[in-house]
């Protein structure tokens, strides 16, 4: 004989049907949730706690989540992709913090881009909330240098494949980025394939990099450094972007750094400067084509264009 | 009791063969179960479009029955309607053999058996037929306010709700005194 199936307690109302939303156990109930747009859960968490506390029980996949502000407006966008968008405008700051608290709380991201500008640089709430967002690309452009944006690196969940800061020169050049970021891959034992580029508008980066590491040198020449880790199996190659279009008195110079494996040989390297110099600025190789070409992804990294289309604007591209 | 007879005959995939059509195997004859809900009516089903249940499924790996047994012995869901039975029968043999749809069309367009359909296909793990009725049920509430789905789906307020349960702990509070009294008394 089949179990009975277990019957849950009925509204005190009179019941339109016989068998209702509160019949069905949690885990039915969870898998409708799933099967609901972020709108429809919103409004299901109004009706009753219980309700509140199983919608707020699960993850919400975005294709593109966009959290936008500036000095008079406030704009979130989602999108769950055809069809599937999800516009909010938070009447204050509070709203806003409160909102994006609970996004951290229940949405996973494809690509979550965050356009703050000063807008949480004193907001307490937002600087120490310990949510994380989950997302696989995060992308930061137009947020507060000193506050926000180590903020907003702090609350990112492990996982994220990418993650690209646009900010602007006077603010980067304060950074001895090379050294830095190399320091921070061999305290953290980065794993093989992160990359980082810049363009670098001061001189002397590329020898600052090899006096600072002079004893872990494995080997240099004018366009290469590479050099050891506390790890054995990974090295770090610092590579300098030059071929018969970018010189070495040119302004800027391009770098990429790229944590690699100790075995890589050297017949290995990728001798294709133009590839990822065309990422950080398509504007060099322009006059040679003008045909667009399609940005290659890097494993750990991607690249936007920069959107403004200014030739002398001061923008460079920080990636970890 | 009366009997439907709700499965098709049909045969078994045959093996690819380059032999000539008169060479080919002789077709297996398909088996077919029996099962009946809470009005007791048979419906009579292949084994293929049961496969649709895991439950089923597995209760018919385990059993090993012949078709005179399977005959004699059908399966009974006395827990679920004769009606949602006969849906849930009529979505496997439609489905027999089939790659399931993205959508399902043919899902009850009567919303008040929706709930008791999600119970019974959950009960009897139909996985396709519950991912469709769940999105089924998700459609209910679209557009709709708080309110709304609250009345749709008969769901008590945090107020009600707290009453209800203020209102069971007195009664229980209550039956139990009773019985203490009762047996009090009966120890007397």
């Amino acid at each position: 004989m089949a179990p009975k199936m277990k019957k849950f307690k009925k509204s005190s109302k009179n019941p339109i049907y016989d068998t209702n939303w509160c019949d069905m156990p949690p885990e039915i109930k969870v898998k409708c949730i799933g099967k609901m747009e972020f709108k429809e859960r919103l409004l299901l968490r109004c009706t009753a706690k219980a309700e509140r506390s199983l919608v707020d029980s699960q993850k919400i996949e975005f294709q593109n989540g966009e959290f936008w502000a500036d000095d008079e407006d406030i704009v979130f966008k989602l999108n769950r992709g055809k069809n599937s968008n999800f516009l909010k405008s938070p009447k204050n700051i509070n709203v806003a913090v409160g909102f994006l608290k609970y996004i951290k709380k229940v949405g996973v991201f494809e690509n979550l881009k965050l356009c703050f500008g000063d807008l949480f640089t004193d907001n307490e709430q937002f600087n120490t909330d310990d949510g994380l967002f989950a997302a696989k690309k995060v992308e930061i452009e137009q947020c507060e240098m000193d506050n926000v944006v180590p903020s907003i690196l702090w609350e990112i969940e492990d996982g994220v494949e990418s993650i690209k800061i646009n900010v602007d020169r006077k603010v980067f050049r304060q950074f001895d980025e090379l050294l830095e970021i190399s320091n921070m891959w061999i305290e953290t034992n980065a794993k093989v394939g992160f990359t980082f580029q810049a363009s670098i508008y001061k001189e002397g980066s590329f020898a600052a990099f090899l006096e600072h590491f002079t004893d872990s040198i494995v080997s240099k020449d004018e366009r290469r450094v590479r050099i050891r880790t506390k790890n054995p199996d990974i090295h770090i190659l610092l590579e300098r972007g030059l071929d018969e279009i970018v010189e070495t008195d040119d302004i800027p110079q391009f770098s990429r750094l790229r944590v690699i494996p100790a075995e890589m040989k050297k017949s290995e390297y990728d001798n294709n400067c133009k590839e990822w110099i065309s990422i950080m600025d398509p504007d060099v190789y322009e006059s040679e084509s003008e045909s667009e070409e399609e940005w290659p992804e890097y494993f750990g990294i991607s690249f936007d264009e920069d959107e403004d289309g200014d030739d002398f604007d001061p923008v460079d591209y920080y990636t970890l | 009791m009366s009997s439907t007879e709700q499965g098709t005959s049909s045969a078994a995939p045959a093996e690819p063969t380059t032999a000539p059509e008169s060479a080919a195997a002789p077709e297996v004859p398909e088996s077919f179960y029996y099962v009946h809900g809470k009005d007791k009516v048979v419906h009579k089903v292949s084994a293929g479009a049961l496969q649709h249940s895991a439950l089923i499924h597995g209760m018919i790996s385990n059993l090993g029955y012949t078709e005179e047994q399977a005959k004699a012995n059908p399966f009974p869901f006395e827990n679920i309607d004769g009606d949602i039975l006969q849906m849930v029968v009529d979505w496997c043999n439609q489905h027999k053999g089939k790659p399931t749809p993205p959508e399902d069309t043919n899902l009850p367009k009567q919303k008040e058996k929706l709930f008791d359909l999600v119970l019974a296909v959950n009960y009897l793990e139909i996985k396709e037929l519950l991912t469709y009725c769940c999105k089924q049920v998700a459609m209910m509430v679209k557009g709709k306010s708080p309110e709304e789905i609250r009345e749709i789906w008969m769901i008590p307020t945090d107020a009600e709700d707290e009453a209800a349960e203020k209102e069971a702990k007195k009664r229980a509070g209550k039956e139990a005194a009773g019985e203490t009294a009762a047996a009090a008394g009966d120890a007397k």
